[in-house]
Formats: C-alpha cells, structure tokens, sequence
C-alpha cells in the first residue's frame, strides 16, 4: 500500500514541471500583491456618504396644514388631555426662573417640621445637666441641621415633581409632532379634530382625476361648465345635469367622460349630497 | 504626492494637445485661400493659347498688325478680366472701407484701360442672418461698390449688379475669418 | 288644478332638492391630466393577410398622433382579447375591456385586398361613452397606406379637437442633394420625396398656393433672380415677376388671388403685392432701408416684414389698405423671417443672437413674446402647419441642415428631413 501511494505522488510529482513551485509561490505573491496595491493612494477611495432619504408623499397633494386630519394628532379624547396637561407645566415655569421664591415658600414648611423638635428636645432636656448657653447652641445647631434636612426632602420632591411634568410635556409633544417635519398630509380645510379626509376634498380629487382634455384640443382657454351631480350615501351617483355648458362641443364631452368615470366613488359619504360642480380651465391660461 | 504629480502630467498632456490642436487649425484656413487663387491663374493661361493660334501669314502683314492691335485690347481685356480683385464689407454693412475704396480705385483703372469689357457685380453675404435679408443686402454691396465705380469714370452702361445673397460662400466654414472673406463683392468681367 | 298640479310638482322639485340635505360647491380649475389615453389596435385582414400593411399604418398613424401631443398611448403589450377582433359596430366591442386597461378612445379597423385594390376599414370609438366617434372606409392602391393613415390621423384631430389635421399635406423644401439647391416636396413625415426642379442654379424659398396644386419660388434659372410659378403636377413652369433685380420671398395672400413679394427694380428692396397674372398691384414700403421677407396676417388685410428701417433688422407689421406701419419686434439685435399664424394672433420669427438663430413668437401687438427653440444650432424659416398646430423649420447645426417639425408650443421637436439632404426652407401646403 505504502509503494503504491509513494508511486502515486512520484507520478503526481512527475506531472508538475521542474519549476513548478517557484512558479506557484510567485503567482501567490503576486496575488498577494494586488491587496496590497489597492491599499495604496494610487487606487483612491470614495467616502462611503450615505444617500440622503427624501420622504415623498405620492399619494395627497400637499396642502397647508400638514397635521390636519391626522387620526393621532386630532382625536377629540386626546383634547382634554392636553388641556390638562398643558396648565400643569405653565407654573412650572415661574419656579425655575425665579429661584430665589423657593427658600420663601419652603421656610414656612419646617416650621410645622420643627415642632416635634422642641418634643425631642425636651426628652432630653432633664438627663443632661449642661448649661443653658451650651443648651440653646445645641438647640440651634439641631434645628440648623433639620431645616437643611427639610430643605432637602422638599427640593428633592419638587425636582421629582419636575422630572414627571417635563416626561408629560415631552410625551405630549412627541405625540403632537408627525414622525416627518412638515408632512404634507390632510386638507387645507382641516381643523385637526377629522379622521381622514375630507369628503368635498376626496370628490374634488376623485372627479378631477378622471377628467382628462388636452391642452391642444381646445382653441381657447375661456371656457366654464357647471354640472350637478347628486350623489348616494352609499358613494354611487343618483344622477347628474349639466346646470351651464360651455358651448365648446369638444369640452363639454370630456366632462361627461369624467362624469360617467365618476359613477361610483369609491368611498361612502356621511349623507346623500348634491355636489354642484364647476369645470373651467383657470389654471392652464398662462400657456401659450 | 505622488497621485499630484500624475494629475498634472495628464493635465499638462491635455493642454499641450490643445494647443497643438489649436495650432494645426489655422493653415486649414490659409490653404483654402490658397486654393482660390489658381482659379484665376488658369484664365491668364488659357487667353495665351488664342493669341498664338494666329496663322502667320506674310501676305497678310496688314492683318497681323490689325490683329496685334486687338491683341493688345484683347491683353488690356485680359488684365482686367484677371486684374479685377474682390473688395470685403463689414458684418450687417454696405458703406465702403477704405481698403474696398482703394481696390476700386484700381479696378476702375484696369476698367478704363480695356473699355470692351463689361462687369458684372457680385455682392455676396456671410450665412449669418436671413436669406431674404442677405439678398437684399448683397443687392445694396454691389450697388455702393458699382456706384463708386461709375463715380470714379466707369460707364454705367458697362457696370451690372446682381446680389447671390449668401448662397455662394467663398469658404463654407463657420468662423470669423470665413465669414469676413464672404462678406464681399466680385467682379465679373465680360467682353 | 293645473294650477294645484303645478304647484304640486314645484313642491316635490323643491323637496327633492332640498331633502337632498348637503349641498356643496366645487371647483375644478384643470383636467387631472391632459392627454387622452388612446389605444390603438392593429388593422385586421379582413381576407388574406398581406404581409406589412398593418406595420406600416400602424406606424405612420401612430407616429402622426404622438405628434399631436393630444394622447398617451395605451401599451399594446397589455391589450386583451378584443384587440384580436375584427369589431366595425360599437356594439360588438368589450368596452369595459378597454376601460379596464384605462383608455378612452379605441381605434380599430381591418383592411382587404381584392383585384389590386386595397380597402380599409376604420373606426374611432370613445370607450367611456360606448360609441362611435367617427368611422370611415377607404379604397386605393396598395400604395396608399401612407396616405390613409395620414388622412384618418386627420379624421382623428377632426373628430376629437374640431379641428382637422394637417398630416394629409405636403412640405416643399430646398435641398442640395443634387449638389445644386432645387426645390423638393415630401410628405409631413419626411417620407414620398420627390424633386420637382432641373434649374441646375439656385432655386430658393417655396411658398403654396393656398387653393391650388402650385407652387412660386425664387431661381437663378435665367441669371436674374426671378419668382417662378410650378403646377406640381403638370409640371408646367413660367416666370410671376422678372423685374431687374430680385425678385424673392414670394408669399401667396390667404384667398389666393395675390402674391406679395420683395422686388428691387428701384435699386432698392420694397415689399410689393402682385397679381397671380404677374402684374403690379401695390407697393406696400418706401423706405430706402431694406425690406424683405413678407408674410401675410390670416385675415389678408396686414402683412408682416422686416425692415433695417430703425438700424438693426426688426419687424414690422405693414396695413396693405393704409399702408401705415408699426413696429412689432423691439428686444434682440436682429429678428427675421416672420410667419403669421394662420389661426391664431401669433407671429413666429427667427432672433440671431451670436451666430446662431432661435425661434420666438409674439402677439401681433408685440406683447406675450415667448422663445419657442432653444440648444445648440440655429433655426431658421419657420413656416405654419395650415391649421396652426405646428411649425416646421430649418435647423442648421454641426454643418448638417435639416428640417424638423414640432407643436406650436415649441414641445415634440423632431427630425423629418434624412441625412445628408442639406435640406432648408421648408413650406408647408394646404391640406392635400
């Protein structure tokens, strides 16, 4: 067995070329090599900057009020909440600007604390035989030190007290604040009290989208229509009439092309509404 | 340090092909001037050749004298028909420089000298601005350049005009020295 | 009781109307988009298949419509089971298929070859309202499918925009291809060319008659630059006007009955009408400046020119009655070529600005002047499609001249001439 694995590598060995391993360990090293190189100046890097991130709202155009309509920045359980929590950090304030008001409030406090002092104190006032003098600097020197104590304790209380307002307030803005600056969602209408959308904002959009003419078919920009649609509460409409038409053929025809796609809304409304609708072209009159 | 260097060597490559680049352009445009002139050589070779089919006869010693006066019209008409050297205008303009003045007042002279000769003139245009306008325009060129002619004793009724506008530029490319060699007015003579 | 009737009925007017309890008001001030979302469909066999036919229509129709800048076209990869049927009735269609893949109008059509003639067959449907908006059956040789697709694309504009389109007319044109600069015509597409001159001088700046197949232009044919008059396709030629001097720019007035035209015979450039018989009528401008390049108002009662009147070469607007002129260009150091819209109150000219043209248009009041062109070359000679939908011009860049077409507005310029043409001085026809 032992021949044979011995012949097997004389063959194996045979097969390579003399310079063989000079050759392999070059071509390592010239491997090596390449590494090294590009660790050099002459292969400069590019600092890895991370792309900014744009959030983009596709779907709602933006609008003035960007918190309006937000379900968590408006619902009416949460007003109350801020009226509460609102008034709580305004007196905060005043004590922190003014420190010198807290030694004025807190002096009246140890007072009632120095009561039980003189109870203490009168224990002992039999057992030791020390004279008055010595007594009352005594005295003095306890009470200097529970008023410091009592200091403490009430300075400490009232940073707690602090610390709970400013989490309060932090908490409250937190939820105030969109997680994007300056999102562009919800309705220039919007008073912030609305889940959702507005209704005359969604049909608006809903109608403008489905309506399409272009610029290149109408040889004047001076052109109004006025439609009455009546739609259900359930989103469908009951039924439309052209209140004014233009009298441009070609224009009147698209609206009621936007008008058959706008059959079904998509969405229910609170009530059946009459949408008295007015087409005109008031924002393309600037172009040529 | 050594990444420095090798930018400023490309960069300096660069430059140095510009500017060689920059060089090789402009006997481009000299060698097109250059190619112009043979045009008119060739007419002072080709007239020769008809005086010299003359037959030499001694018979007719009268006619050969009669026939070295027209040939010494016909030299004076063939000076013209060479001698009479294109004048150039300036950009949007037909008054006359004073170069232009000075050329004419030469061609009036060859002009006066061979009085069989007629001349058309050519008033042509740079391919800056509209074709109708450049017509006009050359119209007015070889107006301004016919009139001095007259003024200076040509016959009028020797002298015709004709505008091509900027249909038929000397040098067809779009730089400053080609424009300004096609802003001009030619002189072609007749017998 | 009628009166009680009436009454009555007011009164369930009035209920049903105030019952409907909300009211609201809502104004829409612009389309949400503005391109009508079109399909097209390939025409069908209606006998044999003939292998190329509906290639070729689909693409000369399609290309014409993306022209138009009217439509966004539906991508016919995702076209479903009705795009496959031959339907010439509305009511064979599946329009909820098409409303489905969002498109408003649907064309469809089929055509037949039978004993060397080719049929048609096309239809143009709005897919919203369920009907048909215009069908139309064409019969020709088996070389006319360019030219039925070209005339339903106008059928299309008609249809949709009340107004036709220009896409059956032709552009006559000057080019060098034989070396010498000889008058051209070809279709709007740049296709069907064919040269029309032999002067073997300099033929310059077509104009058409606007009610017949003819056309003027200036050649040196005869050593003077002289306007010619062609019968396209008689071919038969005479010379309008052979007065000393030039005779150039040539502009037929909108009935037809007049040329207007710059002549110098005073040694000097005026503006002057002429009669289609070659006669005088008028001289508009005397000036001693230069004035040339005139293009008649769509009313046929003013003319726009330019002038070196005022120094620079501006333009100016010329009352062919009381011969009163006004200046309508007065930004930019050398504005030309005028070109008056044949539709609207719109004059579209060439403004140099260093070596290089760009187009602008303005009122003919000189007010609301827009640049139409802008990047590199210079674009020169624009002429009006003949329902003012689009412009034609030369552009001249890189030492290649090429005719380009785009909309009025300036927008979907392309490349109609082929290369190498040194192609220039476009005019566009009349419709065919």
């Amino acid at each position: 067995m032992d021949s044979s694995r011995k012949q097997r590598r004389q063959q194996l060995q045979s097969v390579f070329e003399p310079g063989f391993r000079r050759m392999l360990l070059v071509s390592f090293l010239l491997h090596l090599l390449l590494p090294v190189l590009y660790h050099t100046p002459w292969f400069p890097k590019k600092d890895s900057v991370k792309p900014p991130v744009y959030r983009v709202n596709l779907v709602n155009k933006p609008v003035k009020s960007p918190q309006a309509g937000r379900p968590e920045a408006a619902p009416v359980k949460k007003k109350p909440v801020k009226k509460v929590v609102k008034p709580k950090p305004k007196p905060v304030k005043p004590k922190l600007i003014p420190p010198k008001l807290k030694p004025v409030t807190v002096k009246p406090k140890p007072k009632p604390a120095s009561k039980p002092t003189p109870r203490t104190v009168s224990k002992p006032e039999p057992t030791p035989a020390v004279s008055k003098a010595q007594e009352n600097a005594l005295q003095k020197r306890l009470e200097e030190l529970r008023m410091a104590q009592a200091k403490k304790r009430a300075e400490q209380e009232r940073k707690k007290q602090l610390d709970v307002l400013r989490a309060a307030v932090a908490v409250e803005s937190r939820q105030v604040k969109s997680p994007v600056a300056d999102a562009p969602v919800g309705s220039v209408t919007g008073k912030g009290d609305e889940i959702g959308v507005d209704e005359r904002d969604y049909v608006r959009e809903f109608i403008t989208r489905q309506w399409r003419l272009s610029q290149y078919q109408l040889a004047t920009r001076q052109l109004e229509a006025v439609v009455l649609l009546v739609y259900s509460a359930e989103g469908k409409l009951l039924h439309y009439r052209f209140k004014e038409k233009s009298g441009n053929e070609i224009f009147d025809s698209s609206l009621l092309r936007a008008i058959l796609k706008s059959k079904d809304l998509g969405q229910p409304l609170q009530e059946q509404t009459d949408f008295t609708v007015i087409f005109n072209l008031k924002d393309m009159l600037d172009r040529p | 340090m050594q990444k420095l260097n090798l930018t400023r060597l490309v960069v300096m490559l660069f430059v140095l092909t510009l500017l060689v680049a920059g060089c090789a352009k402009k006997p481009v445009v000299e060698e097109t001037a250059v190619t112009e002139q043979p045009i008119q050589e060739q007419v002072l070779q080709q007239q020769p050749a008809v005086i010299e089919e003359q037959p030499v006869d001694e018979a007719a010693a009268e006619a050969a004298r009669a026939a070295a006066r027209i040939a010494a019209a016909e030299a004076a008409a063939d000076k013209a028909l060479s001698g009479l050297m294109r004048i150039y205008f300036d950009f949007d303009q037909y008054v006359l420089t004073d170069a232009a003045k000075q050329q004419l007042a030469m061609n009036a002279g060859l002009l006066k000298a061979a009085p069989t000769v007629n001349v058309q003139i050519e008033g042509h245009c740079d391919e800056r601005g509209s074709d109708e306008y450049n017509l006009a325009l050359g119209e007015k060129r070889a107006l301004a350049t016919s009139s001095y002619l007259v003024s200076l004793g040509v016959s009028a009724g020797r002298v015709s005009i004709i505008s091509y506008g900027e249909e038929i530029p000397l040098d067809p490319a779009k730089t400053e020295a080609a424009w300004a060699k096609n802003r001009r007015a030619e002189f072609n003579a007749r017998r | 009781m009628k009166i009680v009737r009436a009454i009555l009925a007011a009164a369930v007017l009035y209920f049903f109307y105030a019952g409907s309890a909300a009211a609201v008001r809502i104004e829409i001030s612009a389309p949400g988009e503005q391109t009508i979302p079109l399909a097209i469909t390939s025409l069908l066999p209606m006998g044999a298949v003939q292998a190329g036919v509906a290639e070729e229509f689909q693409q000369v129709l399609g290309n014409d419509l993306d022209l138009s800048g009217l439509f966004d076209l539906v991508d016919p990869e995702a076209f479903l089971g009705d795009a496959q049927k031959l339907t010439l009735h509305s009511t064979q269609v599946d329009f909820g298929q098409w409303r489905m893949l969002g498109a408003e109008v649907l064309i469809k059509g089929g055509y037949r070859f039978e004993a060397g003639k080719l049929t048609v067959e096309l239809r143009l449907y709005d897919v919203i309202s369920r009907r048909l908006l215009t069908g139309r059956r064409y019969i020709g040789t088996p070389a006319d499918v360019r030219r039925i697709a070209h005339t339903f694309a106008d059928q299309i504009l008609l249809s949709l925009t009340g107004e036709s389109g220009p896409f059956n007319s032709r552009i006559a044109y000057i080019s060098k291809r034989t070396g010498r600069k000889e008058l051209y015509l070809m279709d709007v597409d740049g296709h069907q060319r064919l040269r029309l001159t032999d002067h073997r001088s300099i033929v310059l700046n077509p104009d058409f008659s606007p009610t017949r197949k003819e056309l003027i232009f200036t050649s040196y044919d005869k050593g003077n630059p002289d306007l010619y008059r062609k019968e396209i396709y008689t071919g038969r030629e005479s010379r309008l006007s052979l007065k000393p001097g030039l005779n150039i720019g040539g502009r037929y007035s909108p009935d037809g009955r007049e040329v207007a035209l710059t002549l110098s015979k005073d040694k000097n450039s005026e503006i002057y009408l002429l009669g289609t018989d070659g006669t005088i009528h008028r001289r508009l401008t005397n000036h001693y400046g230069i004035d040339v390049d005139p293009s008649w108002s769509p009313d046929g009662h003013k003319i726009a020119f330019v002038s070196d009147r005022r120094g620079n070469p501006n333009i100016f607007i010329v009352d062919i009655h009381t011969l009163e002129v006004n200046r309508l260009t007065y930004e930019g150091k050398y504005n030309a070529t005028p070109a008056w819209s044949p539709k609207k109150d719109r004059i579209v000219f060439a403004r140099l600005e260093g070596s290089e043209f760009n187009l602008f248009s303005i009122r003919s009041d000189g007010s609301d002047e827009r640049q139409l062109t802008f990047g590199p070359g210079s674009k020169e000679h624009p002429r009006w499609s003949p329902d003012g939908r689009f412009l034609i011009y030369s552009l001249d860049r890189g030492g290649e001249k090429s005719i380009w077409i785009m909309r009025a507005d300036g927008t979907g310029a392309r490349k109609i001439s082929t290369k190498g043409g040194h192609d220039t001085h476009p005019a566009w026809s009349a419709r065919w």
